[in-house]
């Protein structure tokens, strides 16, 4: 079924939206006003656990990028033993492409706050932190204030409509990053929320039981939380009409409800545009986007921030859901954040720049991310430049390859993005980077005369 | 590059006899900001930020003066602090300038922009002005991919940027 109406955009207004500060931000009452907080009470008179079996129910997908079950993730959580136990918000937003969180943090915050109580609430959580990247300085501003508004209200803090967890206060703090992409990492968060450099753990332990200050942790995405009001207001049902089950086959979880895009690059209305799970790409730039600029023909775009890898000039219709990675060779959706690219765009020189990012956030830890990725922009700086080789594309191959998580040579995900990128672009656009390589020069034999 | 460490064996340490960290700043963190958290350590990116807030860098005494506030030792909030791209271990120029180049920034067209502002400035990214005036950044993604390019000027987000615009506002620092 399409979306209706928007749902997470519902206080927000359409695009163009003008300077950060002539925003109109919704307050305390004005979300009061429309219905807000409504879910947080509902949800106050269910048990714990039977509102971590709703969102279960719901097939809610995190929505930061790795697609996975948000009631799956809270079932992991021991039985409280009265000791504390954390809500580590990703506000991190750092993925080139991703510019959706923040939105939702410009205009509606209390959407994301309500999404945080019920949270504590349904996983018994006592102290939550929104871990928002230091490049947000307006946006951690208006979200210390809305607090200060959810505070007052009692949302949070003594006496709160939360009551007491673990014995203790619910508290809810914002708390800076500094510029480092590697700390949207869960558990390189972790560490940055410690006081560390964050350099992301290896697991297990996970979080769920060892998390932060080694206590059991949950860690959502911005737009996973402000799912829950809806999702408690309107129910499940509600939320699994919207999207699509899997194509895959019966036992792949599906894609459902609303979801952000972020759609930036080379089309007449870039934004941010709500839709149901699986629209086709095509849909989203013509219908809402006003199609490509300057009337200019798709060649290629990033189907969720540019650890996805990219789609080919052939897969424009693809349809934006969970199950894109295994359908059309990418990685998978990851943050939505679509980057559209027009024929003119030199593809050579996208993948030098998504290669200097991930040598740029590389956290140093694994040497194959450390040095592959600087191997590799080394290496896309001398094609893009005419001085490649041929045998330089089965090399950048190879070493992409051999890179991230999923090979199992490093221990997270960010070197998956290198693999991902460098190798789809490769395989999809291989003319351009042949086309700029010459063959090596091999001397067979001494000239004969001298 | 968060895993390239800086050169201390033969560094010299510029100290003042006035603290960094005021008494009355440690007494607002210790307020407001330690409560929130169940280790002191953890503390350590808020008092880093309200350190470079207040002097606009974090001079090594200042990095020791935390240290000694958190109760860790001036290695540990070294290790911590060399691996933020935001916190600036030398002096920086009165405002910063940070532009994106990320992947959306540089389909929309910063590179004009971006070299316009090192020949203004006659400065490379990395660089401060002689007048200490301004210090020129690139940085990666500032999440305003759908108003590219994008460029911060002191913590304050500047879209769909020309160069008129850029020019304009280079033009009005003080
Ligand atoms: C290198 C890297 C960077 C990441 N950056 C972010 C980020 O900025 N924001 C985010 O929500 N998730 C990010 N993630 C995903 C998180 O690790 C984690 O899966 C997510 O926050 C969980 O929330 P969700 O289940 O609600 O999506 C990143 C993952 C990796 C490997
Ligand atoms: S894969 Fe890269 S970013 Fe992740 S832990 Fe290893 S070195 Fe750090
Ligand atoms: S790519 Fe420049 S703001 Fe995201």
């Amino acid at each position: 079924m399409a979306l209706a109406e928007p749902v997470l955009l519902k206080r927000i207004p359409p695009p163009p939206w003008g300077n950060v500060a002539d925003r109109k931000l919704v307050t305390y009452s004005d979300y009061v006003a429309t219905g807000g907080y409504e879910s947080l009470k509902k949800s106050l008179e269910m048990p714990p656990g039977e509102l971590v079996d709703l969102v279960k129910a719901s097939e809610l997908r995190g929505r930061g990028g790795a697609g996975f079950s948000a009631g799956l993730k809270w079932s992991f959580l021991p039985a409280p033993d009265g000791e504390r136990r954390y809500l580590a918000v990703n506000a991190d937003e750092s993925e080139p492409g991703t510019f959706k969180d923040r939105l939702l943090i410009d205009f509606d915050p209390h959407l994301l706050i309500e999404g945080i109580a019920i949270c504590c609430h349904a996983c018994q959580l006592d102290t939550a932190y929104i871990y928002i990247r230091g490049e947000y300085h307006h946006q951690a501003r208006v979200l210390e204030a809305s607090l200060t508004e959810a505070y007052d209200n009692r949302i949070f803090g003594p006496n709160s409509q939360l009551g007491q967890i673990n014995g203790r206060d619910v508290h809810c703090y914002v708390h800076r990053g500094a510029g480092a992409y590697i700390c949207g990492e869960e558990t390189g968060l972790l560490e940055s929320l410690e006081g560390k450099r964050g350099w992301p753990r290896i697991k297990p332990p996970f979080p769920a039981v060892a998390g932060l200050f080694q206590r059991p942790t949950v860690i959502n995405n911005v737009e996973t939380l402000a799912d829950l009001p809806d999702i408690l207001s309107r129910g499940v049902d509600w939320f699994r009409s919207i999207g699509r089950a899997s194509t895959l086959g019966e036992n792949v979880p599906g894609s459902y409800g609303p979801k952000l895009y972020g759609v930036s690059g080379h089309v007449n209305i870039p934004g941010v545009y709500e839709e149901e799970l699986g629209v086709p790409m095509s849909q989203l730039i013509e219908k809402h986007c006003g199609g490509m600029r300057n009337g200019k023909k798709y060649k290629a775009a990033v189907p969720g921030g540019i650890s996805m890898g990219v789609l080919g000039t052939d897969q424009y219709d693809a349809e934006l859901d969970f199950d894109i990675g295994r359908r059309y060779n990418v990685l998978g959706l990851g943050t939505a954040g679509v980057i559209v690219m027009d024929e003119d765009t030199d593809m050579v020189a996208v993948t030098r720049n998504i290669a200097r990012f991930f040598s740029h956030e590389s956290c140093g830890q694994c040497t194959p991310c450390r040095e592959g990725s600087g191997w590799v922009y080394q290496m896309l700086c001398r094609i893009e430049q005419g001085d490649g080789k041929y045998k330089d594309l089965d090399l950048l191959d190879e070493i992409a390859r051999s890179m991230g998580a999923m090979p199992g040579t490093t221990i997270c995900g960010l070197a998956d993005g290198t693999n991902w990128a460098v190798r789809t672009i490769l395989e999809k656009f291989r003319d351009e980077f042949e086309s700029r390589c010459t063959a090596s020069l091999v001397q067979v034999g001494v000239p004969s005369s001298a | 590059m968060a895993w390239i460490t800086k050169n201390a064996g033969t560094m010299q340490i510029d100290r003042r006899e006035e603290p960094y960290l005021s008494d009355e700043t440690r007494a607002k963190l210790e307020a407001e900001v330690i409560p929130r958290y169940a280790t002191r350590q953890a503390a350590t990116l808020p008092v880093l930020h309200e350190i470079q807030h207040q002097h606009n860098w974090i001079p090594y005494q200042a990095l020791e003066e935390a240290a000694e506030f958190l109760g860790l030792s001036a290695g540990e909030v070294i290790d911590c602090a060399t691996f933020y791209e935001e916190f600036f271990l030398h002096p920086k120029g009165r405002h910063l300038v940070q532009m994106c180049q990320s992947l959306s920034c540089e389909l929309c067209g910063h590179e004009p922009i971006l070299e316009k502002i090192q020949q203004k400035l006659d400065i490379m990214p990395g660089e401060t002005t002689d007048d200490d005036r301004v210090t020129l950044m690139t940085v990666e993604c500032l999440g305003s991919c759908g108003t590219a390019p994008a460029l911060m000027i002191d913590g304050t987000l500047h879209e769909n940027v020309t160069w008129e615009q850029a020019k304009r506002l280079l033009d009005d620092l003080a």
